[in-house]
């Protein structure tokens, strides 16, 4: 145990400081940072549009895309959108107000709206405007009925039906889609990421020859347990960095900290360790047929392509956590990794399909320490060009 | 005491062993010789678990060699392999860890060794940034860093520089004399020669020959004579009896005889046929008995 641990302890060490390593924390650390700073940058404050109005009609159709626009701010914050108005005599005068950018759009007689030109998707001040007039237009109809505008963009903006959604999740809760889906990213991401090091770790040893030297005072499992446990140490090293990071600047940035459940967080670090400590074994075992790093990922294809179809599934069980997809794909345990967390994030799953899953999982990764282990062991010492699996197989048993 | 006791181990149609048998004891050192693919590093491999026999026994000191034993072993393998971005220190430290030494013991060994190879002031360079003859300091610095009982080194000469094989030869020559069985491969014979008194030849799987160099050059039925006479060498050399060949080359005759002629009469009869240049009586050398051994 305590060779293995020298194992774990020198990829630490040597990965550790290696450029690879700090250049992709580097890169994590500036990709998570950019992602909270940088919709605050260009998302935050007020948005200010000035309009211009040409002849009558026009002053409720504004004050009523304002009101659509700052329906959902909190009571205290600033005004997420501003509506400035310009009066024009003429529609040439309003032409040229277009054209020098003094006006974002002229209303008509609160029946046409002249914009310079309507970009790819239009523009959020031509659709409020769109509503503001649809609105004004309601109040027209339902004038007799003493309605205001007021009453008419509250019930608008409400939720009139109750949904109710069969394969799981609550409506509105939008937060636990946005927490399933940074996790799921983040698993496939580090689970490929720390797999490939795997792979090319342990082709690299084999080109190198130095597992020679290695195997001549270690079991093979040591080596193979040594490097996943390493390898996995520093993936969780550099995991809990770029949360801290992440909530450093957070707090720092004066964001409001999400409400991350300790227990989500629990969950996600629980399948990254079974998650990489399949890949992990499967990755090494790739690795050990190759005999050089170039020929590293063509014998780790089937196991990525493995991981696209995890992920394709866990965007399945995104959209509907309890459904076929999702349920199959939390009993296969290359899978389950992907999908599991998913739709514990989403609380659409039972315990007895976690804990089976679990089962299942355990189970699996002492097939692959075993069976793995057996083809890293025949692989690793034959040398020249590819390694067939059936070659390896059988080597270890001589 | 290493002992291999009738290894054999076929890969596919290829007999790499068949039934290889040899041994060698503490503070012995062993010439383990034999022309390429007659199974060597075959029979080196087994003694580190890196193949497995189909039949025979490796054992030390009489016990069967597991992972408890081979820790007290150091191995250079024909393929040399260190990681190329480590550090030469750092490289060596780590091979003594996961061979059980203390992170203090490990530290000193390693710059002890790293001096003993002049290599003292390069310790924080990585091993790719050392030159081919460095890297082979560091890989034999490798298999000596833990203070092992056995030492097994595969060609450890190859590659080296002159003043590279007298430092090795004098490191082997200390490590036997400390008390530690060497065994080393080699195909340079003369070296062999100057440093082992012990060979053992292996030829297609088998040992051929093993024993004391020494006495395995007494046991051999043939003796070279070189002579170099101003006189009529020629009627000499057919006063001797049972000459097995002869090769000339100006007045120097070079003779193979049989090992069983008595020379005491001759040696007069040459000295009185003329001014004598140059006169040498000799056994074989390890170099014809390996050619015989393995023919």
């Amino acid at each position: 145990m305590s060779q293995l641990w020298q194992v774990a302890m020198r990829e630490l060490r040597e990965r550790g400081r290696s450029k690879a390593f700090l250049f992709s924390s580097v890169i994590t650390l500036i990709l998570v940072l950019g992602m909270i700073f940088i919709p605050r940058v260009f998302g935050s404050g007020t948005e200010e549009y000035t309009v211009g109005l040409l002849g009558e009609g026009n002053q409720p159709i504004v004050t009523a895309a304002l009101g659509f626009a700052t329906a959902d701010d909190e009571p205290g914050d600033l005004a997420s959108v501003e509506i400035t108005t310009v009066r024009f005599e003429s529609r040439q005068a309003a032409v040229e107000g277009l054209d020098s950018g003094e006006v974002d759009a002229v209303l008509v007689d609160g029946t046409e709206v002249v914009v310079e030109s309507v970009g790819w998707g239009g523009s959020r001040l031509l659709s409020l405007l769109g509503q503001g007039a649809a609105a004004v237009a309601l109040e027209r109809l339902i004038a007799e009925e003493g309605q205001a505008v007021a009453d008419v963009i509250e019930l608008l903006t409400s939720d009139p039906l109750t949904t109710t959604a069969l394969s799981g999740g609550e409506v509105g809760d939008s937060s636990r889609y946005v927490i399933a889906y940074a996790g799921l990213i983040f698993l496939y991401v580090a689970i490929l990421l720390y797999g490939t090091w795997m792979l090319t770790g342990v082709t690299e040893e084999k080109s190198t020859r130095v597992v020679e030297v290695l195997l001549s005072s270690l079991r093979p499992w040591q080596l193979l347990g040594g490097k996943i446990l390493g390898i996995g140490l520093l993936g969780l090293a550099q995991f809990a960095t770029t949360v801290l990071v992440a909530f450093a600047g957070l707090s720092l940035g004066g964001f409001e900290i999400p409400d991350l459940d300790p227990l989500a967080l629990a969950n996600l670090i629980f399948w990254f360790i079974l998650g990489f400590t399949v890949y992990a074994l499967l990755f090494g075992a790739a690795g050990s047929l190759a005999s050089r790093v170039e020929d590293a990922n063509n014998a780790a294809l089937p196991m990525s392509m493995i991981a696209v179809v995890g992920l394709f599934i866990s965007f399945a069980a995104l959209d509907s956590p309890a459904g076929m997809a999702a349920r199959i794909g939390t009993m296969i345990p290359i899978t389950a990794p992907f999908v599991v967390p998913v739709r514990v994030s989403l609380e659409a799953i039972a315990w007895w399909e976690f804990a089976l899953s679990v089962i299942l999982t355990l189970a699996a990764i002492i097939g692959l320490v075993w069976a793995g282990g057996r083809i890293y062991a025949g692989g690793v010492l034959r040398y020249g060009g590819k390694v067939r699996f059936r070659d390896a197989w059988r080597s270890a048993a001589e | 005491m290493l002992r291999l006791e009738n290894l054999h181990k076929n890969f596919g149609n290829i007999r790499a062993l068949d039934g290889c048998t040899f041994e060698v004891e503490r503070g012995q050192m062993l010439g383990f010789l034999g022309p390429n693919g007659s199974g060597k590093t075959t029979a080196m491999r087994s003694v580190f678990g890196l193949v497995r026999p189909e039949s025979g026994s490796v054992t030390w000191d009489g016990v069967p060699i597991g992972m408890e034993q081979r820790l007290r072993f150091g191995y250079m393998p024909e393929q040399r392999g260190l990681y190329p971005k480590m550090k030469a220190v750092d490289h060596l430290v780590y091979l003594c860890r996961i061979h059980g030494m203390a992170q203090s013991d490990a530290v000193s060994s390693a710059d002890l060794w790293l001096e003993r190879f002049g290599l003292l002031e390069r310790r924080n360079d990585r091993v790719e940034s050392l030159s081919h003859g460095n890297q082979q300091r560091v890989q034999l610095a490798a298999a000596l860093v833990h203070n092992p009982d056995l030492l097994l080194l595969d060609e450890p000469f190859s590659g080296l520089d002159p003043m590279g094989v007298d430092t090795m030869s004098g490191v082997l020559i200390e490590q036997a004399a400390e008390g530690k069985a060497v065994v080393f491969s080699s195909h340079q014979l003369d070296l062999v020669e100057d440093l082992c008194e012990e060979v053992a030849i292996i030829n297609q799987g088998r040992i051929v020959v093993e024993g004391n160099v020494r006495t395995l050059k007494d046991a051999s039925p043939i003796r070279h004579l070189e002579l170099d006479i101003d006189g009529d060498i020629e009627a000499l050399i057919e006063s001797l009896p049972d000459v097995l060949q002869v090769q000339s080359s100006g007045g120097f005759h070079s003779l193979t005889i049989g090992a069983e002629t008595d020379i005491r009469e001759f040696v007069g009869r040459a000295q009185a046929a003329g001014r004598l240049r140059h006169f040498a009586y000799k056994p074989p050398s390890l170099t014809d008995l390996f050619r015989e051994a393995v023919r």
